[in-house]
């Protein structure tokens, strides 16, 4: 089990890191990187919404929207319950216009 | 951490007598069982005394009790008065569902409460199929198709009642239905109780064996003609690449916020990058457990295997949306590495 998984009781899964040895040890990747490239991925979601996320104080995350609404959530999965609470739906992984929109893919079939 | 295993099953489909078994067999002596009512267990021929309010000891040593206003309560309840010393301390609960509960909110409750799941863990989640009535429950009643879709352990009761034919013929709709649940029968007493309730994924020393389990079962189940039901989809998604590891956490929460309720379960092995051991992944609905890390692959195949059971969501969908995530956010590499 590497050094995140199950710390301090209430972490969410997401925060936990694919590298048994992440942050502990002979770490590869600094807590900073790993929530930056977090965020970074989340905003590939996000971009199709108008949406964005950037780390706050590595120990939250502040989410805005194109008009300027913003809110704080603590982990990944709370991101998506203040995706909806923004803009009125949520995000839907399963819809066809949401993948299409996403970066690199604008004009895929 | 004390694993709560949850035993569900439709009406009739033999709960009270394995959860009768539990009560006076030696091997739970250091149980807790919540039933949901103690007339329907009966209890009498079996019961040493009433130990405290509400809590009877039986003659094996497993305690018993009834869920007070609700389940987290009683978990609290019981694990204060085993602290307190008014109860027997006890080292598993098991926790009977009524024949039509689902049993996914215990699981959530027990996820989700913080004072609870800083003692009580998910065990495996026991799903009782009555051999010979089991095939037409699951037809027409979609609770049971739900209990069994995202039990562990699916135990096919009343073999005696039933041929061999109609009995293998329930186990490939089982087998279609859940393709990672290990299925056994029973023929009234004779169970496994080892294998159902104590082999899981929250033991260090047998995780391998019940993740290779769950890819030998997957890799060898039916096709889905043995479902007979057209809501329920499972399948196995397969990716010889590694997987970025987080890109796959941010794709599964934003899914099962969406649609967690169809996502019935999602259990599988992944080959992430960075890593060269597999981590491994088990929910149910909503409800994701903490990432495990294996210290080997459990078979030669490297690829990364998420089972999925839905409802009316089909593979297609699944599949594709995952596929164009992980190339969406593939530019992004693996992000900075520390020096």
């Amino acid at each position: 089990m590497c050094g995140l998984c199950g710390l301090l009781g209430v972490v969410h899964w997401t925060e936990t890191s694919a590298h048994p040895d992440a942050f502990t040890g002979d770490a590869r990747r600094t807590i900073r990187a790993e929530r930056s490239h977090r965020a970074a991925i989340v905003n590939t979601a996000l971009a199709p919404l108008r949406m964005k996320v950037k780390d706050f104080q590595a120990s939250s995350y502040i989410l805005s929207s194109a008009t300027g609404r913003s809110e704080i959530v603590d982990d990944i999965q709370a991101v998506w319950g203040a995706v909806e609470r923004l803009r009125g739906a949520p995000v839907d992984p399963l819809d066809p216009e949401w993948l299409a929109a996403l970066p690199g893919r604008e004009g895929a079939s | 951490m004390i694993p709560v295993n949850i035993v569900t099953g439709f009406l009739g489909s033999g709960k009270t007598t394995l959860l009768r078994e539990i009560l006076s067999r030696p091997e739970f002596s250091d149980t807790a069982v919540i039933v949901n009512e103690f007339g329907e267990v009966g209890l009498d021929h079996i019961l040493l005394e009433e130990v405290e309010e509400g809590v009877l000891l039986m003659d094996s040593g497993c305690l018993c009790c009834t869920i007070r206003s609700d389940l987290k309560d009683t978990l609290r309840d019981l694990h204060d008065r085993a602290a307190r010393g008014d109860i027997p301390r006890f080292r598993r609960v098991v926790v009977e569902t009524t024949g039509l509960a689902d049993p996914a909110p215990i699981v959530s409750t027990i996820a989700a409460e913080p004072v609870i799941r800083n003692h009580y863990r998910i065990g495996n989640i026991i799903c009782t199929v009555e051999a010979v009535a089991g095939a037409s429950t699951l037809a027409h009643q979609a609770e049971a198709v739900k209990q069994a879709s995202v039990a562990d352990r699916i135990l096919i009761t009343k073999c005696d009642l039933s041929d061999e034919a109609g009995i293998e013929a329930l186990e490939a709709r089982l087998h279609a239905l859940n393709p990672a649940a290990a299925v056994l029968r029973s023929e009234g007493h004779d169970f496994d109780a080892d294998f159902l309730f104590a082999e899981d994924m929250g033991d260090a020393e047998r995780r391998a064996a019940e993740v290779a389990r769950w890819l030998e079962r997957a890799s060898t189940r039916p096709q889905h003609d043995h479902l007979h039901d057209s809501h329920t989809n499972s399948f196995v998604l397969t990716y010889p690449e590694p997987i970025d590891w987080t890109a796959f956490g941010v794709w599964l929460t934003a899914l099962l916020h969406a649609h967690g309720e169809r996502v019935l379960r999602v259990k599988g092995i992944l080959n992430v990058r960075d890593s060269d051991t597999p981590v491994v992944i088990h929910g149910v609905q909503h409800v994701v457990h903490p990432p495990l890390h294996l210290p080997h692959w459990p078979d030669a195949d490297r690829s990364s295997r998420i089972i999925f059971i839905t409802r009316d969501i089909d593979e297609a969908a699944i599949r594709n949306s995952l596929s164009v995530f992980l190339s969406a956010v593939a530019p992004l590499g693996n992000g900075e590495v520390a020096a």
